[in-house]
Protein backbone atom coordinates (compact mmCIF):
# COMPACT_ATOMS: atom_id res chain seq x y z
CA UNK A 1 0.00 0.00 0.00
CA UNK A 2 2.71 2.38 0.94
CA UNK A 3 5.08 1.63 -2.36
CA UNK A 4 1.61 2.60 -4.50
CA UNK A 5 0.96 5.31 -1.84
CA UNK A 6 4.14 7.69 -2.96
CA UNK A 7 4.69 7.27 -6.87
CA UNK A 8 0.25 7.88 -6.67
CA UNK A 9 1.02 11.29 -4.63
CA UNK A 10 3.64 12.27 -7.04
CA UNK A 11 1.66 11.18 -10.12
CA UNK A 12 -1.43 13.85 -9.04
CA UNK A 13 0.99 16.64 -7.95
CA UNK A 14 2.86 16.51 -11.34
CA UNK A 15 -0.68 16.46 -13.35
CA UNK A 16 -1.61 19.33 -11.29
CA UNK A 17 1.76 20.98 -12.40
CA UNK A 18 0.98 20.60 -16.02
CA UNK A 19 -2.31 21.25 -15.94
CA UNK A 20 -1.47 24.80 -14.13
CA UNK A 21 1.11 24.78 -17.09
CA UNK A 22 -1.27 24.26 -19.77
CA UNK A 23 -4.00 26.65 -18.28
CA UNK A 24 -1.41 29.64 -18.19
CA UNK A 25 -0.65 28.92 -21.49
CA UNK A 26 -3.88 29.38 -23.12
CA UNK A 27 -4.60 32.09 -20.98
CA UNK A 28 -2.01 34.10 -22.53
CA UNK A 29 -2.45 35.74 -25.73
CA UNK A 30 -5.84 38.03 -27.22
CA UNK A 31 -8.88 35.99 -28.18
CA UNK A 32 -9.28 36.86 -32.12
CA UNK A 33 -12.90 35.51 -31.80
CA UNK A 34 -14.66 38.58 -32.70
CA UNK A 35 -12.05 39.00 -35.81
CA UNK A 36 -12.16 35.09 -37.07
CA UNK A 37 -15.83 35.46 -36.77
CA UNK A 38 -15.70 38.98 -39.16
CA UNK A 39 -13.86 36.90 -41.27
CA UNK A 40 -15.95 34.42 -41.83
CA UNK A 41 -18.65 36.94 -42.69
CA UNK A 42 -20.52 36.47 -39.55
CA UNK A 43 -21.77 39.57 -37.12
CA UNK A 44 -20.77 38.36 -33.22
CA UNK A 45 -22.90 39.56 -30.61
CA UNK A 46 -20.54 42.36 -28.79
CA UNK A 47 -19.17 40.27 -25.81
CA UNK A 48 -20.78 41.36 -22.17
CA UNK A 49 -23.14 43.67 -23.45
CA UNK A 50 -25.16 43.74 -20.27
CA UNK A 51 -22.50 43.56 -17.91
CA UNK A 52 -22.68 47.02 -15.70
CA UNK A 53 -20.08 49.23 -15.59
CA UNK A 54 -19.36 52.38 -13.86
CA UNK A 55 -20.17 55.19 -14.94
CA UNK A 56 -17.41 58.38 -15.61
CA UNK A 57 -19.85 61.24 -16.91
CA UNK A 58 -23.28 62.03 -19.44
CA UNK A 59 -25.55 58.85 -18.47
CA UNK A 60 -27.05 59.98 -15.44
CA UNK A 61 -26.59 56.99 -13.57
CA UNK A 62 -24.06 55.15 -11.39
CA UNK A 63 -23.49 52.04 -13.84
CA UNK A 64 -24.94 51.23 -16.80
CA UNK A 65 -24.39 48.60 -19.87
CA UNK A 66 -24.30 48.70 -23.71
CA UNK A 67 -27.63 47.11 -23.27
CA UNK A 68 -28.72 50.70 -22.45
CA UNK A 69 -27.92 51.93 -25.97
CA UNK A 70 -30.13 48.90 -27.12
CA UNK A 71 -31.51 49.89 -31.11
CA UNK A 72 -28.87 52.56 -31.69
CA UNK A 73 -25.63 52.33 -33.93
CA UNK A 74 -22.55 52.57 -31.12
CA UNK A 75 -18.94 53.14 -31.61
CA UNK A 76 -17.13 51.63 -28.38
CA UNK A 77 -13.85 52.90 -28.50
CA UNK A 78 -11.47 52.36 -25.77
CA UNK A 79 -9.30 54.76 -24.35
CA UNK A 80 -7.02 55.92 -21.38
CA UNK A 81 -5.89 59.05 -20.20
CA UNK A 82 -2.40 57.99 -20.15
CA UNK A 83 -2.56 56.70 -23.64
CA UNK A 84 -0.97 58.91 -26.64
CA UNK A 85 -2.01 57.92 -29.37
CA UNK A 86 -5.89 57.94 -28.01
CA UNK A 87 -4.79 61.37 -28.07
CA UNK A 88 -4.12 61.64 -31.45
CA UNK A 89 -7.31 59.48 -32.29
CA UNK A 90 -9.95 61.75 -29.65
CA UNK A 91 -10.64 64.49 -32.66
CA UNK A 92 -12.20 61.78 -34.74
CA UNK A 93 -13.76 59.98 -32.09
CA UNK A 94 -15.76 63.06 -31.34
CA UNK A 95 -16.40 64.05 -34.62
CA UNK A 96 -18.29 60.47 -35.20
CA UNK A 97 -20.14 61.56 -32.02
CA UNK A 98 -20.78 64.71 -33.55
CA UNK A 99 -22.41 62.90 -36.57
CA UNK A 100 -24.08 60.23 -34.51
CA UNK A 101 -25.96 62.45 -32.11
CA UNK A 102 -26.78 64.95 -35.23
CA UNK A 103 -28.61 62.17 -36.87
CA UNK A 104 -30.12 60.81 -33.98
CA UNK A 105 -28.55 57.50 -35.18
CA UNK A 106 -26.47 56.23 -32.11
CA UNK A 107 -23.66 57.25 -30.01
CA UNK A 108 -20.24 56.59 -29.53
CA UNK A 109 -19.20 54.93 -25.87
CA UNK A 110 -15.34 55.51 -24.56
CA UNK A 111 -14.55 52.60 -22.29
CA UNK A 112 -11.84 54.20 -19.96
CA UNK A 113 -9.45 51.33 -19.41
CA UNK A 114 -7.52 50.74 -15.93
CA UNK A 115 -7.15 54.35 -15.68
CA UNK A 116 -7.49 56.99 -12.96
CA UNK A 117 -10.68 58.48 -12.62
CA UNK A 118 -9.65 62.12 -11.75
CA UNK A 119 -7.30 61.74 -14.95
CA UNK A 120 -9.92 60.39 -17.11
CA UNK A 121 -12.29 63.20 -16.61
CA UNK A 122 -9.48 65.71 -17.35
CA UNK A 123 -8.65 64.03 -20.65
CA UNK A 124 -12.37 64.53 -21.45
CA UNK A 125 -12.44 68.12 -20.37
CA UNK A 126 -9.77 68.47 -22.49
CA UNK A 127 -10.53 66.67 -25.26
CA UNK A 128 -14.09 68.51 -25.48
CA UNK A 129 -15.64 64.48 -25.64
CA UNK A 130 -19.18 64.80 -25.68
CA UNK A 131 -19.91 61.30 -25.64
CA UNK A 132 -20.81 58.55 -22.84
CA UNK A 133 -17.77 56.78 -20.65
CA UNK A 134 -18.04 53.54 -19.00
CA UNK A 135 -14.94 52.52 -16.89
CA UNK A 136 -12.92 49.38 -17.13
CA UNK A 137 -11.57 49.10 -13.95
CA UNK A 138 -9.59 45.82 -14.24
CA UNK A 139 -9.43 45.56 -18.33
CA UNK A 140 -12.01 42.53 -17.56
CA UNK A 141 -14.39 44.03 -20.22
CA UNK A 142 -11.55 44.60 -22.82
CA UNK A 143 -10.26 40.85 -22.21
CA UNK A 144 -13.70 39.99 -23.39
CA UNK A 145 -13.22 42.24 -26.73
CA UNK A 146 -9.59 41.00 -27.39
CA UNK A 147 -8.27 44.02 -26.69
CA UNK A 148 -4.63 44.39 -25.34
CA UNK A 149 -3.47 47.72 -26.58
CA UNK A 150 -5.03 50.93 -27.05
CA UNK A 151 -6.79 52.42 -28.51
CA UNK A 152 -9.34 49.94 -30.16
CA UNK A 153 -12.67 50.71 -31.48
CA UNK A 154 -15.62 48.13 -32.06
CA UNK A 155 -18.39 49.16 -34.34
CA UNK A 156 -21.79 47.62 -33.16
CA UNK A 157 -25.05 47.46 -35.14
CA UNK A 158 -28.40 48.23 -33.41
CA UNK A 159 -28.82 44.86 -32.78
CA UNK A 160 -25.54 45.29 -30.67
CA UNK A 161 -23.86 43.26 -32.98
CA UNK A 162 -20.04 43.85 -34.06
CA UNK A 163 -19.77 45.18 -37.51
CA UNK A 164 -16.21 46.54 -37.64
CA UNK A 165 -13.44 46.30 -35.46
CA UNK A 166 -9.81 48.81 -35.69
CA UNK A 167 -7.09 46.83 -33.51
CA UNK A 168 -5.19 50.19 -33.56
CA UNK A 169 -5.64 53.60 -33.89
CA UNK A 170 -8.25 55.24 -36.37
CA UNK A 171 -6.21 57.19 -38.54
CA UNK A 172 -9.00 57.94 -41.80
CA UNK A 173 -12.40 59.33 -40.93
CA UNK A 174 -13.60 57.03 -44.16
CA UNK A 175 -13.30 53.64 -42.40
CA UNK A 176 -15.33 54.87 -39.19
CA UNK A 177 -17.68 56.30 -41.73
CA UNK A 178 -18.04 53.42 -43.54
CA UNK A 179 -18.76 50.87 -40.74
CA UNK A 180 -20.87 53.08 -38.98
CA UNK A 181 -22.93 53.19 -42.85
CA UNK A 182 -22.65 49.75 -42.69
CA UNK A 183 -24.37 49.45 -38.80
CA UNK A 184 -26.79 51.67 -40.08
CA UNK A 185 -28.20 49.03 -42.79
CA UNK A 186 -28.16 46.41 -40.92
CA UNK B 1 2.33 57.11 49.83
CA UNK B 2 5.60 57.06 47.43
CA UNK B 3 4.25 54.28 45.83
CA UNK B 4 1.18 55.95 44.67
CA UNK B 5 2.92 58.88 43.34
CA UNK B 6 4.99 56.51 41.51
CA UNK B 7 2.03 54.72 39.47
CA UNK B 8 0.18 57.61 38.96
CA UNK B 9 3.43 59.43 37.55
CA UNK B 10 3.71 56.05 35.29
CA UNK B 11 -0.05 56.54 34.41
CA UNK B 12 0.68 60.83 33.59
CA UNK B 13 3.18 59.46 31.28
CA UNK B 14 1.72 56.88 29.38
CA UNK B 15 -1.15 59.17 28.68
CA UNK B 16 1.09 61.72 27.24
CA UNK B 17 2.87 59.00 25.12
CA UNK B 18 -0.53 57.61 23.52
CA UNK B 19 -1.28 60.37 21.64
CA UNK B 20 2.51 60.48 19.87
CA UNK B 21 1.83 56.63 19.09
CA UNK B 22 -1.09 57.57 17.50
CA UNK B 23 0.75 59.83 14.65
CA UNK B 24 1.17 57.43 12.08
CA UNK B 25 4.69 57.43 10.18
CA UNK B 26 4.45 59.21 6.57
CA UNK B 27 4.99 56.68 3.71
CA UNK B 28 6.55 57.59 0.21
CA UNK B 29 6.30 56.37 -3.17
CA UNK B 30 9.55 53.93 -2.79
CA UNK B 31 7.31 52.04 0.17
CA UNK B 32 4.34 52.17 -2.26
CA UNK B 33 5.87 50.92 -5.12
CA UNK B 34 6.81 47.24 -4.17
CA UNK B 35 3.58 46.60 -2.42
CA UNK B 36 1.58 47.68 -5.65
CA UNK B 37 1.34 46.25 -9.39
CA UNK B 38 1.06 47.78 -12.64
CA UNK B 39 -2.28 47.23 -13.75
CA UNK B 40 -1.62 47.25 -17.76
CA UNK B 41 2.11 45.22 -17.51
CA UNK B 42 1.21 42.80 -14.82
CA UNK B 43 4.60 43.20 -13.00
CA UNK B 44 5.56 45.09 -9.25
CA UNK B 45 5.03 49.11 -10.08
CA UNK B 46 8.93 49.30 -8.75
CA UNK B 47 9.90 47.78 -12.02
CA UNK B 48 7.49 48.87 -14.41
CA UNK B 49 7.91 51.13 -17.17
CA UNK B 50 5.29 52.61 -18.57
CA UNK B 51 2.79 55.27 -19.66
CA UNK B 52 0.12 53.56 -17.23
CA UNK B 53 2.66 52.82 -14.80
CA UNK B 54 4.00 56.25 -14.80
CA UNK B 55 0.21 57.71 -13.91
CA UNK B 56 -0.20 55.05 -11.26
CA UNK B 57 3.30 56.85 -9.73
CA UNK B 58 2.12 60.18 -10.14
CA UNK B 59 -1.43 59.46 -8.83
CA UNK B 60 0.37 58.08 -5.40
CA UNK B 61 2.55 61.06 -5.37
CA UNK B 62 -0.39 62.92 -4.87
CA UNK B 63 -1.81 60.86 -2.49
CA UNK B 64 1.76 61.08 -0.54
CA UNK B 65 1.50 65.02 -0.74
CA UNK B 66 -1.76 65.29 0.45
CA UNK B 67 -0.65 63.10 3.86
CA UNK B 68 -2.60 59.74 3.38
CA UNK B 69 -1.01 56.68 4.77
CA UNK B 70 -0.02 53.59 3.40
CA UNK B 71 -3.58 51.91 3.79
CA UNK B 72 -5.56 54.76 2.01
CA UNK B 73 -3.07 54.93 -0.73
CA UNK B 74 -3.37 51.52 -1.46
CA UNK B 75 -7.50 51.60 -0.36
CA UNK B 76 -7.70 54.40 -3.18
CA UNK B 77 -5.77 52.51 -5.91
CA UNK B 78 -8.21 49.84 -4.94
CA UNK B 79 -11.41 52.27 -5.87
CA UNK B 80 -9.07 52.82 -9.33
CA UNK B 81 -8.66 49.37 -10.32
CA UNK B 82 -10.17 46.47 -8.17
CA UNK B 83 -7.53 44.55 -5.91
CA UNK B 84 -5.84 43.43 -8.73
CA UNK B 85 -3.67 46.37 -8.39
CA UNK B 86 -2.52 44.68 -5.02
CA UNK B 87 1.01 42.82 -5.33
CA UNK B 88 -0.58 40.71 -2.13
CA UNK B 89 -3.78 39.68 -2.75
CA UNK B 90 -6.09 40.31 0.72
CA UNK B 91 -6.20 36.53 2.35
CA UNK B 92 -10.23 36.05 2.30
CA UNK B 93 -12.50 34.01 -0.56
CA UNK B 94 -10.41 31.80 -3.07
CA UNK B 95 -7.28 34.14 -2.52
CA UNK B 96 -6.82 32.04 0.86
CA UNK B 97 -5.83 29.43 -1.55
CA UNK B 98 -2.50 31.76 -2.25
CA UNK B 99 -1.30 31.29 1.15
CA UNK B 100 -2.60 28.08 1.97
CA UNK B 101 -0.74 26.37 -1.20
CA UNK B 102 2.81 27.04 -0.29
CA UNK B 103 1.92 25.91 3.36
CA UNK B 104 0.18 22.63 2.04
CA UNK B 105 3.02 22.44 -0.13
CA UNK B 106 5.77 22.33 2.53
CA UNK B 107 3.42 19.64 4.77
CA UNK B 108 3.02 17.21 1.68
CA UNK B 109 7.06 17.70 1.70
CA UNK B 110 7.78 17.06 5.29
CA UNK B 111 4.77 13.84 5.21
CA UNK B 112 6.87 12.29 2.12
CA UNK B 113 10.56 13.04 3.86
CA UNK B 114 9.07 11.26 7.17
CA UNK B 115 7.73 8.02 4.49
CA UNK B 116 10.55 7.48 2.71
CA UNK B 117 13.54 9.17 5.29
CA UNK B 118 13.44 5.90 7.65
CA UNK B 119 13.38 3.50 4.15
CA UNK B 120 16.31 5.06 3.38
CA UNK B 121 18.21 4.44 6.21
CA UNK B 122 17.09 1.11 6.86
CA UNK B 123 18.54 0.41 3.14
CA UNK B 124 21.58 1.93 3.85
CA UNK B 125 22.04 0.13 7.67
CA UNK B 126 21.43 -2.98 5.67
CA UNK B 127 24.08 -2.93 3.17
CA UNK B 128 24.35 -4.32 -0.60
CA UNK B 129 22.45 -7.53 -0.76
CA UNK B 130 24.74 -10.87 -1.15
CA UNK B 131 24.82 -12.25 -4.28
CA UNK B 132 24.38 -9.44 -6.10
CA UNK B 133 26.80 -9.05 -9.16
CA UNK B 134 29.56 -7.56 -7.58
CA UNK B 135 32.35 -10.06 -7.68
CA UNK B 136 32.44 -12.54 -10.63
CA UNK B 137 31.72 -16.23 -10.47
CA UNK B 138 34.63 -18.48 -10.89
CA UNK B 139 32.73 -19.40 -14.71
CA UNK B 140 32.63 -15.53 -15.48
CA UNK B 141 36.22 -15.06 -14.29
CA UNK B 142 37.50 -17.65 -16.73
CA UNK B 143 35.16 -16.17 -19.49
CA UNK B 144 36.69 -12.58 -18.84
CA UNK B 145 40.07 -13.74 -18.92
CA UNK B 146 39.38 -16.08 -22.26
CA UNK B 147 38.01 -12.62 -23.74
CA UNK B 148 40.98 -10.66 -22.31
CA UNK B 149 43.10 -13.29 -24.11
CA UNK B 150 41.27 -12.79 -27.96
CA UNK B 151 41.57 -9.10 -27.76
CA UNK B 152 45.65 -9.36 -26.93
CA UNK B 153 46.04 -11.94 -29.73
Amino acid sequence: MRRKLVPAITAVVAAAAVGLLVYGLTQQGASRALDEALAAHRQPAAPEAARQLPVLDRVGRTDASLEHWRGKVVVVNFWASWCNTCTAEAPLIEQAQRSLAASGQGTVIGIDFKDISSDAQSYIAQHQLSYPNLRDLDGSFATAYGTIALPETFVLDRRLQVVGIARAEIISERWLRTMIAKAERT
Amino acid sequence: MTRRLVLVAIAALALAAAPAAAVTQRTSLSAIEPQVMCVTCGIPLEVAESAAADQERQFISRLVAKGDTAAQIKHQLVLQYTEAVLALPPDRGFNVVFYLLPVGALALALALLALLLPRWRRNRRAGPPPGDGATPSATETARLDADLARFER
